[in-house]
């Protein structure tokens, strides 16, 4: 919302600069942004007036002048329709820098111009290209356009106000809120007018058909009036907050809108049928064609004005067509009301119209307003054309609106700001504001809130007015804070932070992906969770909630890949959701974490030359760490007997009996199809940080270290290529005697001098006692042993 | 002692010390004078020639001309041994590039938020979180939001149905936290929300906060104010100015906005493009709870005063990191990410 400085003027005396009352609104509440100035930085035009406008003797659409700029005379060419002897306007002098460009002494056709007489949109005041600007007479020649335009105009400051605070919705209301302040008294304007027509009863009869949507109607009838062009004063004050001025019946009545914060309407009192105002809901399925030539269809829920036939305004919105003020109006039906703000606010989002009446309406308009507003707008109408006002008015208000009472105890201000406040200087901004002081003792006080502030309801509320009154800069903080002691540590968010850092160390880049995805497109669901669906989802690509991580793990990955960023470890922390009929919010909720890995591990080196490439191992590698980190255990890697067509093989991660999670490599051809990525491969693990934070063992349980020598074998054997590594690791463990401490595998070999269906694995193992030095002699029997079950378990040779 | 003994005592010690011997020049220069010098242990040996009897010359005079022969070696070896140190101390590279560990990265949001907790958790905040997926219960109705509000509108909220939302914000763990636990109680409630906007370079649908609460017998604003001038010139830097202004929250009463001095122009404004010509920069809201959010926890707003405080991660990290379009942020590249190794 728009407030012009000349314009708050008009209601209270401050002497603030423009920066410091954008300042002190901020500090009320009223969060005041400054509107630059268009003028600001251009230099260089004058007052001038101008005379003896002559043709062009070589053009025929331009004209030549003489104007005065108050210490000399120029000539200056202009081909506007409007320039004319004997009027004021801006003139812009050789030099000046406008939006469009330098202005310089020229010749045009043969005749010299030393200066130019601009139209609005060239000086950007507004976009207005119709004519030269005229300036009234009383402007002084000679002086600096700027200060005139200002001293005329003012400045404007945008409101962003918030919700609670309608009262604030017009340059009246600021200037009262702003008053609390300064204690300057407020200039109310004056509503003299002589009522010398019939009796209104005689015209119109106003019905309200549903009192809670419309509490207060009340009308005026003005005759005989004249529609027309209105004076330059009001104008300017319409102008200034960038509002077309149209004629001096609406402009009027925008005005006082603008003035008061009470939206009126005027109808065409002769455009009428029957001589009634039914205030009533809607019908089904009922048309209206509003103001601006739109044709609406409303349900049963939208407030209406009728005439005896047939609608002529939907209530507090905007009027229609039927009813529209025009040249040949003569007389007048003029409406304020107060209707009640969700019905306004139900009607607006229906038609998907908001306009100045309903950002009021749906606030909160002042239910006590509604005749003084009445009676300003008719006082102006009388001044600006004419009319006769018919005597009285009709006020159709069946049930006073009662405003609250609350009590406010002093301790409670106190209590709740930490500071203390002197009950009479509380008492005495509370009479500033507006309210009535009902009742008051050493403890508290009794008021009645004023009926402009619907948002003074309660104790609380009055406490907030303190505190926004007194300043919340002024407020003394605290000298110390309290601290309450947190034993917890290793709660959910610090481990998930342990964890994020922990996969960072390894080399992967952490990502956040939209929570929010298509679900039908790719399935990475290895968890078979049910996806929640949206019921107003901003596209068809986002219109589930996430089940996994991994889709948006490859998405990121195959974006960076198609611009060239091939070598990539990424991982993702965060919420997956699996639908849930049975939970209050149709969802169970689980938190995974996701790693890729695809490409090189490294940069080029020029120390290890050939750069190693990631698969499968280094992954489940880096998973193995992690667990071993945060678990201290060791976890065991199976077949899923799963299978998705977007993976090649997908083994399951097992800690204990709990299922960690999956890890895969990509189908090459789902890559290349919906990817667009080719001759990479793509490795992923994904898995539930609940199950990892439940076997999260941050105790260290030391062993003491041997002090007997430990005795290292090695070992090599021929099996057959079928046979898995890990079953044979878990045989010479299972074999390997109490003294078998750790088991290495360290060489793979196929090939060269090696059966074709034979490999040959290399084992180190390491024996030692805690106790004492052991004996080849054991360490010999043990290995036989192993040996002879290698070789009936899975046919291994001694190599 | 027979002189044979004697000799082949000196060659053991003469192989001790050389294993000993550092190989520089001044060592191998005496150990050569010892050994082989005019006056060395060798030549003396020699001059003892004459004194062995005769059957035991040529045994004796084919032991000592392999000790020599032996030492003339290892002098010379040790000599070869020197150059090599310093010729390869000549062509040592120390600036040839030393092998990088690969590091990964924190993600930008990851990283304002726990530097945000860490400070709170200084405080005594315990962290406490929520569902993303919320009923219209938490997310508005127990905070105090009216049944007409805007915000309930599915302009901007998510719906899954007509009662369950997707979070717009934090503060249903603010009603979680206060139903299940007694006051005092001082929570940080870090995680993600979710608001119905088109995505476009300053808005995003899922989007992150952090709240906190405090609740107890005599919590004020005064104190609101401390804990937050604390967390800002933690935050943001001891130069860093901030203002209050009275605001608007359905669960908060009063409610201000935080704003800060605008790091980029120092506060000056004109033609700062961060903070719009205003000096200032908002980030975040704050208040103290409304007794009507008390009431719906079954809190006893009489005996109990509150504070609470929320701030949006995006926008405290566009702003720390000079970042101008949100949309970096999510499904990021690569050569974005890293640019947050650095802690």
């Amino acid at each position: 919302m728009i407030i012009n400085t000349n314009w708050l003027k008009q209601y209270t005396d401050f002497d603030y600069s423009y920066e410091e009352l954008g300042d002190r609104l901020t500090y009320l509440g009223l969060e005041a942004d400054p509107v630059p100035n268009p003028l600001a930085s251009i230099e260089k035009i004058v007052v001038g007036s101008v005379s003896n406008v002559r043709e062009h003797p070589d053009a025929d659409r331009l004209m030549v002048c003489d104007v005065f700029d108050g210490k000399k005379t120029r000539q200056v060419i202009c081909g506007a329709p409007n320039v004319k002897d004997d009027i004021k306007v801006p003139l812009v002098l050789p030099g000046c820098q406008l939006p469009e460009g330098k202005v310089k002494k020229v010749k045009i056709r043969g005749v010299k111009s030393e200066g130019m007489i601009p139209a609005e949109d060239e000086l950007g005041l507004s976009d207005d290209h119709s004519g030269i600007i005229i300036l009234p007479d009383d402007a002084e020649i000679g002086q600096d356009f700027r200060k005139y335009y200002s001293e005329r105009f003012g400045s404007n400051f945008e409101i962003d106000l918030t919700p609670n605070r309608p009262d604030c919705t017009s340059h009246i209301g600021v200037a009262r809120d702003l008053n609390v302040l300064t204690e300057n008294e407020l200039k109310i304007p004056d509503t003299d007018f002589e009522e010398d027509g019939d009796e209104i009863e005689k015209y119109v009869e106003v019905n309200i058909h549903d009192p809670e949507a419309c509490p207060r109607y009340a009308t005026r009838i003005i005759k005989n009036v004249e529609v027309k062009e209105s004076p330059q004063w009001l104008k300017d004050r319409l102008k200034s907050i960038g509002l077309r001025p149209i004629n001096n019946i609406v402009d009027a009545a925008n005005f006082v809108l603008m003035e008061t914060g009470q939206p009126l309407h005027t109808f065409d009192y002769d455009r009428l049928n029957g001589e009634e105002i039914n205030v009533r809901m809607s019908e089904d399925g009922e048309e209206v064609i509003t103001l601006d030539g739109e044709k609406r269809e409303l349900d049963d829920s939208v407030l209406l004005i009728c005439d005896a036939q047939q609608p002529v305004a939907v209530a507090g919105i905007m009027g229609l067509e039927n009813s529209e003020i025009i040249d040949s109006t003569t007389n007048l039906l003029l409406e304020s009301a107060y209707f009640n703000p969700a019905r306004i606010r139900y009607g607006s989002k229906y038609l998907g119209l908001q306009t100045d009446s309903s950002y009021r309406f749906e606030r909160g308009v002042d239910p006590e307003n509604v005749i003084y507003a009445l009676n300003r707008l008719t006082n102006l109408i009388v001044d600006l054309a004419n009319g006769q006002v018919c005597t009285g008015l009709i006020d159709n208000y069946p049930k006073k609106i009662e405003q609250p009472q609350p009590k406010v105890r002093f301790s409670r201000i106190n209590k709740l700001i930490g500071q203390d406040f002197d009950p009479d200087w509380v008492v005495d901004k509370f009479e500033k504001l507006g309210c009535k002081i009902l009742d008051k003792d050493k403890n508290s006080v009794k008021v009645e809130s004023p009926s402009w502030r619907p948002d003074l309801v309660r104790e609380i509320d009055y406490i907030e007015e303190v505190i926004r009154i007194y300043g919340m800069e002024k407020v003394k903080s605290s000298r110390t804070i309290k601290i309450q002691p947190d034993y917890s540590r290793n709660d959910r968010y610090n481990f998930n932070r342990v964890v994020r850092d922990k996969i960072a160390s390894y080399g992967y880049q952490e990502v956040y992906n939209n929570s929010l995805f298509s679900h039908e497109e790719k399935d990475f669901n290895l968890f078979d969770l049910e996806p929640v669906k949206i019921k107003n989802p901003l596209s068809r690509d986002l219109a589930y909630m996430r089940t996994n991580l991994s889709s948006g793990l490859v998405t990121t990955a195959a974006d960076n890949i198609n611009r060239k960023n091939r070598d990539l470890r990424f991982f993702e922390i965060g919420k997956v959701h699996d639908l849930n009929f049975d939970k209050d919010n149709k969802a169970d909720e689980y938190e995974h974490f996701a790693m890729l890995l695809t490409g090189n591990l490294e940069p080029v080196s020029w120390k290890y030359g050939q750069r190693r490439t990631g698969d499968f191992f280094d992954l489940k590698g880096d998973i193995q760490g992690l667990i071993q980190y945060l678990t201290g255990k060791e976890a065991q890697f199976v077949d899923s007997e799963m299978t998705k067509e977007n993976y090649n093989q997908i083994v399951k991660i097992v800690i204990e009996d709990d299922i960690l999670g999956y890890i895969c490599q990509l189908n090459e051809e789902l890559l290349d199809d919906q990817y667009n990525v080719e001759e990479q491969k793509v490795f992923v693990f994904e898995g539930s940080l609940e199950i990892l934070y439940k076997h999260f063992t941050p105790e260290i349980n030391y062993q003491p270290v041997a002090s007997y020598p430990a005795i290292e074998r090695d070992v090599s054997i021929l099996v057959n290529t079928s046979t898995r590594v890990g079953d044979v690791m878990e045989l010479i463990r299972n074999n390997g005697g109490k003294h078998l401490q750790e088991v290495q595998f360290y060489d793979l070999y196929q090939g060269e001098n090696i059966q074709e269906n034979k490999k040959s694995l290399t084992f180190n193992l390491i024996f030692q006692n805690p106790e004492r030095t052991l004996k080849d002699q054991e360490i010999d029997q043990q290995m036989n042993i192993i040996f002879n079950q290698l070789k009936k378990k899975v046919d291994a040779k001694l190599r | 002692m027979d002189i044979f003994d004697e000799v082949k005592d000196s060659i053991d010690q003469f192989h001790q010390e050389l294993s000993e011997l550092d190989v520089e020049e001044r060592a191998i220069e005496d150990f050569r004078i010892k050994y082989l010098g005019k006056n060395g242990i060798i030549s003396n040996y020699f001059n003892k020639f004459g004194q062995i009897p005769n059957d035991k010359k040529k045994e004796f005079g084919k032991l000592m001309n392999s000790f020599k022969n032996e030492a003339n070696q290892a002098i010379e070896s040790l000599h070869q041994k020197l150059n090599e140190k310093q010729t390869k101390q000549e062509f040592f590279d120390y600036t040839l590039p030393g092998v990088k560990p690969v590091e990964g990265s924190i993600h930008p949001l990851s990283k304002t938020m726990d530097d945000i907790a860490s400070i709170f958790q200084d405080m005594g905040f315990s962290t406490e979180l929520g569902p993303e997926i919320e009923t219209d219960y938490y997310n508005f109705q127990a905070l105090n939001f009216p049944e007409n509000h805007p915000a309930r509108d599915a302009q901007d909220t998510f719906f899954v149905d007509d009662k369950v939302v997707l979070r717009t914000h934090t503060s249903p763990i603010q009603v979680r936290t206060m139903e299940k636990q007694k006051p005092p109680i001082r929570i940080l409630a870090p995680g993600r929300t979710f608001r119905n906007e088109a995505i476009d370079a300053s808005h995003y649908c899922t989007f992150h906060q952090i709240e906190g609460l405090y609740i107890d017998e005599d919590v004020t604003f005064s104190e609101l104010k401390t804990t937050l001038y604390l967390f800002v010139k933690k935050y943001f830097g001891e130069d860093v100015a901030l203002r209050f202004r009275p605001s608007f929250f359905p669960f908060t009463e009063p409610s201000a906005e935080v704003d800060i001095s605008c790091f980029k122009c120092g506060g000056i404004g004109d033609d700062c493009s961060l903070c719009k010509g205003s000096g200032w920069l908002e980030i975040l809201g704050c208040g103290m709870v409304d007794p009507n959010v008390f009431k719906s926890s079954g809190i006893d707003p009489e005996k109990y005063t509150g504070y609470a405080f929320g701030m949006g991660i995006e926008r405290i990290a566009m702003l720390k990191y000079g970042i101008d379009d949100i949309r970096l942020l999510y499904g990021s590249d690569k050569r974005f990410l890293q640019q947050f190794k650095q802690l």
